[in-house]
């Protein structure tokens, strides 16, 4: 599936499964000089597809126990960085089929590139370290909301990776409630693409910069939980303070976002 | 011979001491040594700050995750922001870094008093008589017209207390209405603060209950609180935000029942006069110029979501030193039949 964007450009939108086909395609067709560049790029979108994947699943794990956190009834929550390790594996091991906890021992292959295995414990050690942090937080008795919610762990876990790695990993959306979400050109173009098609298990993934860096941009869309803030009516605020977007389950709610240079090693 | 020797080791540490106090003089030259303890925190480059690990919004928020690290927040922290930029540009513009404690309120005057903090801020009142509280100086206020309001919870206890409030002869803020208003009552008051001591000094005829902080009042089912006493700003913000089900006391309609009026102050040690000097002339000029006021209209009357402010403006606290105190705590009844 390819949408035509100018005469330089062109965005793929790719789901898990048809990620194998142009991967195939770019090896088998392609002469020699190609045939590094095609495999660097593949290696690359699927780290980024991965390292989203990742940060997607601990933004659930983090949904998944925001009533835990915000119980102004306990005080330890018992919710440490050791327990939001072993679920955020789980997590990640039901979306993907990949074990991060064998991935030392786990033979590359394309399902698990190279570039992947450096930098996914990477991100687990960054997440590890955003719920270690948020300890004396959570772990406050009396006080209900902590804002530790999927979003602000997000931006904590991408910026600690990013800072550790070569690889940009963000959250973004067109309404940023935090400024240094906001979209930059590019993601603003896709999150408005993205917007006026139906939801799909897809990404998006495209060559900027002259071909020296992949983006690839993950939307996530609002679910149940999400409306609770999010949603109706709009306008209204929510428990911290913000005013709700009005959204709906189901709609664009933004993307993680991957930034890669493709001369990453 | 060996008072010989002696007298004589004297007659040579004396002559070679004779010129210390030149090596002194010179070594002020280039190296001044602090001479009271506002040069001593310009040359630390850091002012130790203590605020209160309980909630009392809108002066401190609840310390929150934010997607710069963990937080807090509030008009007090914003007047910290004020003091340490005015202390940047005393000591030569360069920078004086405030680093916070969060303890317990009770906890930040021992803490002053063992010199672990330079100063503490959280909407403490200097105008209320406190047996036993000694070696501490305050600064001018930065927030008027606070005072000691109560709130309570049950529609029966509310319509309880204003029936009787309605049906006094004598002033609303008279000590002796308020003991037969709230009489056979269960008061809960945070330990330390200026409600405590009014409290015993007032209420006789009450359950007194001594909590750690205002959570642990709302919290408390052992024994159920009937009111809760505490700074009126505070107990304002929390039922028109946070819980609504409260409701305050009030007199003449909607007017909130002040037992006290009561100003909020910097909290120093009694013998820092550089630093109350230096505190009152930032608050002084800050008053002059207005911004108090702005600060106040900010935290107090503006509709704001307190997660941003503390991602935006917020100050970092060292969160090893949290982590003792920050259970909200509980409730301790003490008996004033």
């Amino acid at each position: 599936m390819r949408k035509r964007l100018d005469n330089d450009r062109t965005r793929k939108v790719l789901t898990g499964s048809q990620l194998i086909i142009p991967l195939f395609l770019f090896v088998s067709t392609g002469t020699m000089s190609d045939f590094a560049f095609a495999v660097d790029r593949a290696e690359a979108e699927e780290t980024a597809r991965l390292l989203a994947k990742l940060l997607q699943a601990g933004r659930l794990v983090i949904d998944q126990h925001q009533a835990l956190i915000d119980d102004p009834r306990k005080g330890d929550k018992g919710f440490t960085p050791e327990v939001f390790e072993r679920q955020l594996i789980k997590e990640f091991r039901d979306k993907t089929g990949i074990d991060l906890s064998t991935l030392a021992t786990t033979p590359t292959s394309v399902a698990i590139p190279p570039l992947a295995k450096e930098l996914l414990p990477a991100l687990v050690q960054a997440s590890k370290e955003v719920v270690r942090d948020a300890q004396v937080v959570i772990n406050q008795r009396g006080i209900g909301y902590k804002n530790f919610i999927p979003a602000t762990y997000g931006s904590q876990a991408a910026t600690r990776f990013s800072k550790k790695s070569n690889v940009r990993l963000k959250q973004t959306t067109l309404q940023p409630r935090n400024p240094k979400n906001e979209p930059d050109e590019y993601e603003t173009s896709v999150l408005k693409w993205l917007a006026g098609r139906p939801r799909a298990e897809a990404y998006v993934s495209e060559l900027t910069e002259q071909g020296r860096t992949l983006r690839v941009v993950m939307p996530i869309y609002y679910v149940g939980d999400c409306l609770k803030c999010h949603g109706e009516p709009k306008g209204d605020l929510d428990i911290s303070g913000y005013p709700k977007e009005g959204a709906r389950e189901g709609d664009l709610a933004g993307a993680i976002t991957v930034a890669a240079p493709l001369d990453l090693r | 011979m060996s008072g010989m020797r002696g007298r004589l080791c004297i007659v040579v540490i004396g002559l070679a001491l004779q010129g210390c106090g030149l090596i002194v003089d010179v070594v002020q030259l280039i190296r001044p040594v602090a001479a009271d303890e506002v040069q001593t925190l310009c040359a630390r480059k850091k002012l130790q700050v203590g605020i209160a690990v309980e909630p009392f919004r809108p002066f401190i928020f609840p310390a929150t995750f934010t997607d710069e690290g963990l937080r807090v927040t509030g008009m007090d922290v914003e007047l910290i922001q004020e003091i340490t930029s005015a202390l940047s540009k005393h000591c030569g513009d360069q920078p004086i870094t405030p680093v916070l404690q969060l303890v317990r309120y009770r906890d930040l005057f021992v803490l002053l008093n063992e010199v672990k903090l330079d100063l503490f801020v959280s909407a403490t009142s200097a105008n209320v008589p406190v047996p036993g509280r000694s070696g501490l100086a305050y600064s001018i206020p930065y927030f008027y017209d606070g005072g000691i309001g109560g709130i309570v919870a049950r529609p029966e206890v509310s319509d309880r207390v204003r029936a009787q409030l309605r049906g006094q002869s004598e002033q609303l803020d008279e000590p002796a209405v308020l003991r037969r208003v709230l009489a056979g009552l269960t008061v809960a008051v945070q330990e330390g603060t200026s409600a405590q001591f009014y409290a015993e000094a007032h209420l006789t005829g009450i359950k007194l209950v001594l909590c750690d902080s205002l959570p642990a009042a709302f919290e408390s089912q052992e024994p159920v609180i009937d009111v809760i006493l505490g700074n009126q700003p505070v107990l304002q913000y929390i039922v028109t935000r946070v819980r609504k089900s409260w409701q305050q006391l009030t007199a003449d309609g909607d007017r909130p029942l002040l037992l006290t009026r009561e100003h909020y102050v910097v909290v120093m040690a009694e013998e820092n006069y550089r630093l109350r000097w230096f505190v009152n002339g930032v608050l002084f000029r800050l008053d002059e110029s207005g911004r108090l006021a702005e600060m106040r209209r900010r935290w107090v009357e503006e509709t704001y979501a307190y997660p941003r402010r503390a991602a935006s403006e917020g100050l970092p606290f060292a969160a090893e030193n949290m982590a003792q105190h920050y259970d909200q705590g509980t409730c301790r009844g003490r008996s004033r039949l």
